[in-house]
């Protein structure tokens, strides 16, 4: 009975134990959210056991909630909608709030890359991934004037549900990019990229391999520094170690953002 | 049990559905009517894994805000609207458990969640309708170790070093023990499907 072999552990028993809430280290769990996203028949696996599962949740004891719980919802709804409906008047800018939209774009983005691996893997070529996965950054000597505003743009990207995210600051005037990466922990066996999404539709551009648990300063080269701005998105994907490999698609996107101005 | 489905509970149920593809059709009024619903069945699923009231409330409140702003993924097709809400609670409670701001593990069985108001018990049963699912009779049937450690790791978010810990076990035995036991349930489960 106490047999210690380790099971065949497939895809489905993989599926078994995202439903059942068993994956829990950072990087498993980023995978499995990762496929949640990207693979429809794992999705479908998982989904299936979590329906088959939800019967039992009838044996939990019901309880009644604190009266004002109900109305903290109705201030945060009420606070979104206020903000969502700020950003689509103030046009453009409201990227952020509006998942559909970011869904729509992130969908439209795996399209594209699909079809674009070749020019991705020329654009990486810019940032080089040395043995140590620090990303090396080609310096640009003149430096370039596409963003007028001097403002530091931001955007935060959370990962999953796991309420870990990346902070993603980028200074105009020095064309520096922060990346943290604080409280993510690596497990030797993937690396985490981040790409920029022009919002001109172009093929999307490596910002190099993320360094977990770091707070990593770089600077950016120009044909990366000119696509900056306002709204525009950030996705990380999860790749094998030292980042995307020439001449492949890139990895299941697992996380998603964008910049906003401050 | 009260498995059948009452024309009371039937209707209960369908008023639950079309209130979710309202809300997935933009209308925030619906919000409260899922909210008076169902608040207490999820709310027992929340507290029953973070342990905490005050987490629990939170969590509450991050399942409706949630479901408000995603309320378009439910597909009224696919799944019975409380079983669907009531694992998207579960999902959202064992998410805050595994951010770490609460303990790990949660209530013992015997001090879980105490009812302080049975009348919601009613509206709840009428919603609920699935006792006599498959599933039941298939966790029972499995051998211990592998039954209860899958109840502590569904109604408690128990990971698997907590679990190999508490049975003082090496990790791998209990992966063994758990990852055989949900074989079994799902050769037993799809037997009944």
């Amino acid at each position: 009975m106490s047999d210690e072999t380790e099971i065949e552990r497939g895809d489905a028993m993989i599926a078994a134990e995202y439903a059942l809430g068993l994956l829990l280290e950072g990087e498993e769990l980023l995978m499995a959210r990762g496929r949640m996203a990207t693979d429809a028949d794992f999705a479908a696996d998982v989904t299936q056991w979590e329906k088959r599962l939800a019967p039992l949740l009838d044996e939990v004891a019901p309880m009644v909630p604190s009266a004002e719980v109900w109305a903290r919802i109705e201030d945060r709804v009420e606070a979104q909608r206020a903000a969502q409906a700020e950003a689509e008047l103030s046009g453009g800018g409201g990227a952020a709030a509006n998942v559909v939209m970011l869904e729509h774009r992130v969908r439209r983005w795996q399209w594209t890359a699909a079809l674009t691996s070749t020019a991705a893997a020329v654009l990486f070529g810019f940032i080089a991934i040395t043995g140590n996965r620090t990303p090396v950054i080609v310096p640009v000597n003149n430096p370039p004037e596409q963003i007028a505003e001097a403002d530091p743009l931001v955007a935060q990207v959370p990962i999953g549900e796991t309420g870990l995210r990346l902070d993603v600051t980028y200074i105009p005037e020095s064309e520096r990019m922060l990346v943290g990466a604080i409280g993510l922990t690596a497990d030797g066996v993937h690396d985490h990229e981040l790409w920029l999404v022009p919002a001109d539709g172009s093929a999307l551009q490596s910002l190099g391999v993320v360094a977990p648990g770091e707070v990593r300063s770089m600077e950016l080269p120009e044909n990366v520094t000119r696509n900056m701005g306002e709204g525009v998105q950030l996705v990380l994907t999860r790749e094998p170690i030292g980042g995307k490999p020439e001449g492949v698609d890139a990895g299941p996107v697992v996380a998603e953002g964008a910049f906003s101005q401050v | 049990m009260a498995a059948k489905s009452t024309p009371a509970s039937t209707e209960a149920r369908e008023a639950l559905r079309s209130a979710m593809v309202r809300l997935g059709e933009g209308d925030s009024a619906a919000l409260e009517q899922i909210y008076s619903a169902t608040r207490v069945k999820l709310f027992g699923i929340c507290f029953r894994i973070l342990g905490d009231q005050k987490e629990a409330e939170d969590a509450l409140q991050d399942v409706y805000v949630n479901l408000w702003q995603r309320a378009g993924r439910y597909d009224p097709e696919r799944a019975s609207p409380i079983s669907w809400l009531a694992t998207f609670a579960r999902n959202r409670a064992i998410d805050r458990l595994r951010t770490g701001k609460v303990r790990g593990g949660a209530v013992a069985v015997e001090e879980a969640a105490p009812l302080p108001d049975a009348a919601p018990l009613a509206d709840q049963m009428m919603i609920d309708g699935e006792r006599a699912a498959r599933v039941h009779t298939c966790l029972e049937q499995l051998d211990d170790p592998a039954r209860s450690n899958i109840r502590a790791a569904f109604f408690d978010g128990s990971t698997y070093a907590q679990l190999a810990e508490s049975a003082d076990v090496p990790l791998g035995t209990m992966k063994s023990w758990i990852r055989r036991g949900m074989l079994k349930l799902r050769t037993c489960l799809e037997a009944g499907e």
